[in-house]
């Protein structure tokens, strides 16, 4: 097998092929790459989360504000509702900037095994931000809860609203709990994510066993 | 002349050494031109934007290796397709058959370059790096994995290419 694999470097050698590599020999051309690449692959993916960082403090200046703005006894649904849901927002923050530093922690000038498990593990984290931020959804069902709602109308209350945020309660538990790896096969899951990001999942999970495999001592 | 293109004429020689070892990373992971010429692009730029890191603690070609095959296995896990539909002659890009003669040598070449491109990720870096012969412990560093580990899968690949070769009436 060397000698054949001797063989075909010998006929690069000898065939003017490589005068497709012309281009990386000119100087100007890593001008270009340096502004060009620069946009993409993980720094893309770093862009993404900058832009869902920024996004995100936004959201939560704004709920804040509302907040604030409301802090009184008779509003205690609300603030609490709206407080949790900042909760959430800043735990959601908190991994995305974990994600920024880690794609920044990513040198090609490691072990390929040190390398490709990084950014595989980066690529199936997105799962745990989603989950996460599932955890948030009873909450926009309490929100408008008060006082006066309960002691107003309390059949609509406890027949219609508590259920309400009881069954989104189960469903967000239950996606947490569920939203992993092991279930990126199963249909809900599927439909839950778009086909593409399920794609891309499925095939960084389906990668990290491949190195856990490749790093095992064979026996 | 300053230091900026001192440096420039400095890497461009260590790649016009080192493009045959680009070009074989790129056909091992590339089923088309159009990707070959974008994966060598891709590792010229990383081993370009890299090398303010280089240690000389480790060799160039180990640093080099890393380089262009993690650049390589993230571009084929971003860019994969389906099984190469191109005929393989061609796939092994370019490669003009100079001396006419050789058709079975041609066909073996064919052979390994599909057995080995048919491998898993890692597997096939581990190959081409036992294929361009350096030493278990060197390919041990660029991978990440233990001596022993080297040794005992590279048995495990050689001894599959071999039956898989085996099989074929040159």
């Amino acid at each position: 097998m060397k000698n054949i694999w001797k063989e075909y470097d010998r006929r690069i050698e000898e065939s003017k092929i490589l005068n497709m590599q012309s281009w990386a020999l000119n100087i100007k051309t890593y001008e270009y790459l340096q502004t060009q690449k620069a946009k993409s692959g993980l720094n893309a993916l770093s862009g993404f989360k900058k832009w869902m960082i920024f996004a995100g403090i936004l959201f939560i200046a704004f709920l804040v504000l509302l907040i604030i703005k409301s802090l009184k006894f008779q509003n205690i649904y609300f603030i609490g509702s709206l407080s949790s849901i900042v909760i959430f927002n800043i735990l959601a923050i908190i991994f995305y900037l974990r994600h920024i530093v880690l794609i920044h922690e990513i040198d090609n000038t490691e072990s390929l095994v040190e390398v490709q498990e990084k950014i595989v593990k980066l690529q199936t984290s997105t799962l745990r931000i989603t989950k996460i931020l599932f955890l948030q959804t009873p909450f926009y069902s309490t929100f408008f809860w008060s006082r006066a709602m309960i002691t107003g109308n309390p059949t609509a209350f406890f027949f219609i609203a508590v259920p309400v945020t009881l069954f989104f309660a189960a469903l967000s538990i239950w996606l947490y709990r569920n939203i992993n790896y092991h279930n990126a096969g199963k249909r809900w899951f599927r439909i839950l994510f778009s086909s593409k990001e399920w794609t891309s999942i499925i095939k960084a999970v389906n990668f990290l066993k491949e190195i856990e495999e490749f790093k095992k001592e064979a026996v | 002349m300053n230091d900026m293109q001192t440096d420039q004429e400095e890497f461009l020689r260590l790649i016009e050494e080192n493009k045959r070892i680009i070009f074989k990373i790129c056909n091992s992971y590339c089923y088309n031109k159009n990707d070959h010429d974008d994966l060598a692009q891709e590792i010229v730029c990383q081993l370009w934007k890299s090398c303010g890191k280089f240690d000389t603690e480790y060799k160039f070609s180990t640093w080099m290796y890393r380089i262009a095959l993690n650049t390589a296995i993230s571009f084929y896990r971003k860019e994969k397709k389906s099984a190469p539909t191109v005929p393989l002659t061609e796939h092994l890009l370019h490669v003009e058959d100079n001396d006419g003669g050789t058709g079975i040598l041609e066909a073996k070449i064919n052979s390994l370059h599909q057995f080995i491109n048919e491998l898993k990720a890692l597997d096939r870096a581990l190959m081409i790096l036992y294929l361009e012969e350096k030493n278990y412990s060197e390919i041990a560093e660029i991978l990440g994995i233990t001596e022993t580990n080297v040794a005992t899968k590279i048995s495990r690949i050689k001894e599959k290419l071999k039956q898989k070769f085996l099989t074929i009436n040159y």
